[in-house]
């Protein structure tokens, strides 16, 4: 990374961090997380043994729709406050723009994840000691279920940039986005025959990279891992690069 | 076009600009003009004369149908580092309300490469030292302006680029954006401002380009503009001897009143030559003061819709 990228990335961390959105929705990154845990825990049949341990974390991927939130207001604000002008005018190529909100906004997600996977292992451990479970980092679905909760997030906030590059309005990004993510996958899940793309949405890649198969729809199988990631980085880029080679390189007026 | 070590002059070169909107809305039209370096440029136009979108054209914000605007030789992209060569100030609202001035310009020192004291000193070249850590929630549209002035300034460029900088500031923010321009232009600095108001920029401007419905209307310095325009009033009981006098030497008068009329590119010395010769008595000669509002005005009119290009005098 040259020491130009570096100067934009840090340029993005400050902007958000001159604003409060970010604290509000790590707040519901955070909730989310908590959900999740009591969630595990308190579900029939639960958390009874160490094999379940995994899916805990398995199942925090919905702390994924904050971070895409902020991937969308990361591009979406630029426009709306016309901060797009004094950006484009420091960094005259979009590209490099585009790229540098990348990897400012998947370091970011990153430490949500962080945040997110401390706080829930602050009420998971003593919740797990009270029930004789032991908690081993060395359990490779345990292993996978935290690495692939780090991966998810990150690529979210990628996501979340795409659309809203590629959408540019603030409200309808955010809408459009958090209601194909949180519904609309869903419904779509639940027709039969069209309940075969499951695997190739959002959610279908969180559920190949997680390897929670009980998350899939019935009769879906879930892609393996390794093909997981590469759909989400489809996800992740290709709205990315389209909104950066289109949208972005339209007139700034 | 070889690009081998362009002198960074800070000269703006505009080639037979043209942007067409959606396929139709001439918004510039084959617009050319040169800012030369270390000078003040009125760039001047009613509103929606194109003024905003050939200012976005010279900054790369908005892409040209044809046509080529240049910076020390180069497009605004092709230009390292930017900002530390041209400053731009474009709307009193690119800022996001919940950030504070200072920080900004914060932004603007990280991404650019710039120390973060940069910040504060274009804070209190500007005069908002004091508000700079308050939210531009709560700024007026002056104190945006003088904001959107100190982001111009923060890269200690040798262009400025401002567009409508007046706007919204009261009777005191004005005249502290003339002294300020006469500070820039006291450093050496190539400023190209924008205005539809002439008074802001009279004073100030060694040049001025007239924009009309995205085409040049004239260009040049503003005493040349006016030597064109000068005019002689001549006042009398019974003109007439005198009218047929001029347009045998192929004046035009033209009638202001029963008993009186100006008239345009003549030296009051000729027309009391002319006065004398036929015998006409006078009861005022005089040279007619024009300023740039008049001209402007003048000018503007000319350009009815559908009326043919005037000239453009470079």
């Amino acid at each position: 990374m040259t020491r130009a990228m570096i100067r934009l990335v840090r340029a993005e961390f400050v902007k958000l961090r001159t604003t409060q959105v970010w604290f509000w929705l790590l707040i519901a990154a955070l909730g989310i997380s908590v959900l999740a845990v009591l969630g595990n825990f308190l579900s029939d049949p639960g958390i009874r043994s160490a094999r379940d341990v995994p899916q805990i974390f398995a199942n925090s991927d919905i702390a994924c729709l904050a971070v895409f939130v902020l991937g969308v207001l990361g591009v979406t604000t630029e426009f709306r406050y016309q901060t797009i002008t004094p950006t484009v005018l420091i960094t005259p190529s979009r590209w490099t723009l585009i790229t540098a909100k990348m990897i400012a906004y998947a370091l970011l997600g990153i430490l949500y994840a962080l945040a997110c996977v401390a706080l829930q292992l602050a009420m998971t451990l003593p919740w797990l000691a009270t029930r004789n479970i032991s908690f081993d980092l060395g359990d490779p679905d345990l292993r996978r279920a935290l690495f692939g909760l780090f991966l998810v997030l990150a690529l979210y906030g990628i996501i979340g940039l795409g659309v809203g590059a590629l959408l540019k309005n603030q409200i309808v990004a955010v809408t459009l986005g958090v209601i194909f993510l949180l519904i609309l996958q869903n419904l779509l899940a639940a027709i039969p025959g069209v309940r075969h793309a499951w695997p190739y949405m959002p959610a279908g890649a969180n559920a190949a990279i997680l390897n929670s198969q009980s998350n899939a729809p019935d009769t879906v199988t879930i892609l393996s891992p390794a093909a997981g990631v590469v759909v989400l980085l489809l996800w992740a880029f290709i709205p990315a690069l389209l909104g950066a080679g289109i949208t972005m390189n339209r007139d700034i007026t | 076009m070889t690009e081998t070590a362009p002198e960074p002059d800070g000269r703006i070169v505009v080639d037979q600009l043209t942007k067409v909107f959606g396929g139709k809305v001439r918004a510039v039209d084959r617009l050319s003009f040169t800012v030369e370096p270390g000078s003040v440029t009125g760039f001047l136009g009613p509103n929606g004369a194109g003024k905003t979108t050939t200012l976005r054209m010279v900054l790369g914000l908005v892409h040209p149908t044809a046509g080529t605007a240049t910076i020390s030789g180069v497009a605004y992209k092709s230009l390292r580092d930017p900002i530390s060569h041209v400053g731009a100030a474009l709307e009193s609202s690119s800022f996001h309300p919940a950030r504070s001035g200072r920080n900004h310009l914060r932004i603007q020192c990280i991404a650019a490469g710039l120390p973060l004291e940069r910040a504060d000193q274009v804070l209190e070249t500007v005069g908002l030292a004091a508000a700079g850590k308050r939210k531009v929630r709560g700024y007026s549209l002056g104190m945006r302006q003088r904001l959107g002035l100190a982001a111009a300034l923060i890269g200690d460029p040798r262009v400025l680029v401002l567009d409508e900088p007046a706007n919204g500031l009261d009777p005191d923010g004005i005249r502290w954006l003339r002294g300020f321009f006469k500070h820039l232009a006291s450093e050496g600095r190539s400023v190209l401002v924008s205005s539809h108001q002439l008074n802001e920029v009279q004073e100030i401007a060694d040049r001025v380009v007239i924009l009309n419905r995205g085409q040049l209307v004239r260009s040049g310095s503003i005493r040349e503009l006016l030597a064109d325009t000068d005019s002689v009033l001549v006042r009398g009981p019974d003109l007439g001897p005198l009218d047929a006098a001029l347009r045998a030497h192929g004046f035009n008068p033209t009638q202001t009143g029963p008993t009186s009329f100006v008239v345009q590119g003549i030296e009051t010395e000729h027309v009391g030559h002319l006065a004398f010769g036929a015998g006409v008595e006078l009861h005022e000669l005089s040279k007619q003061g024009f300023d740039l509002e008049d001209l402007f005005f003048q000018l503007t009119a000319e350009q009815a819709p559908g009326a043919p290009t005037m000239g453009s005098a470079q």
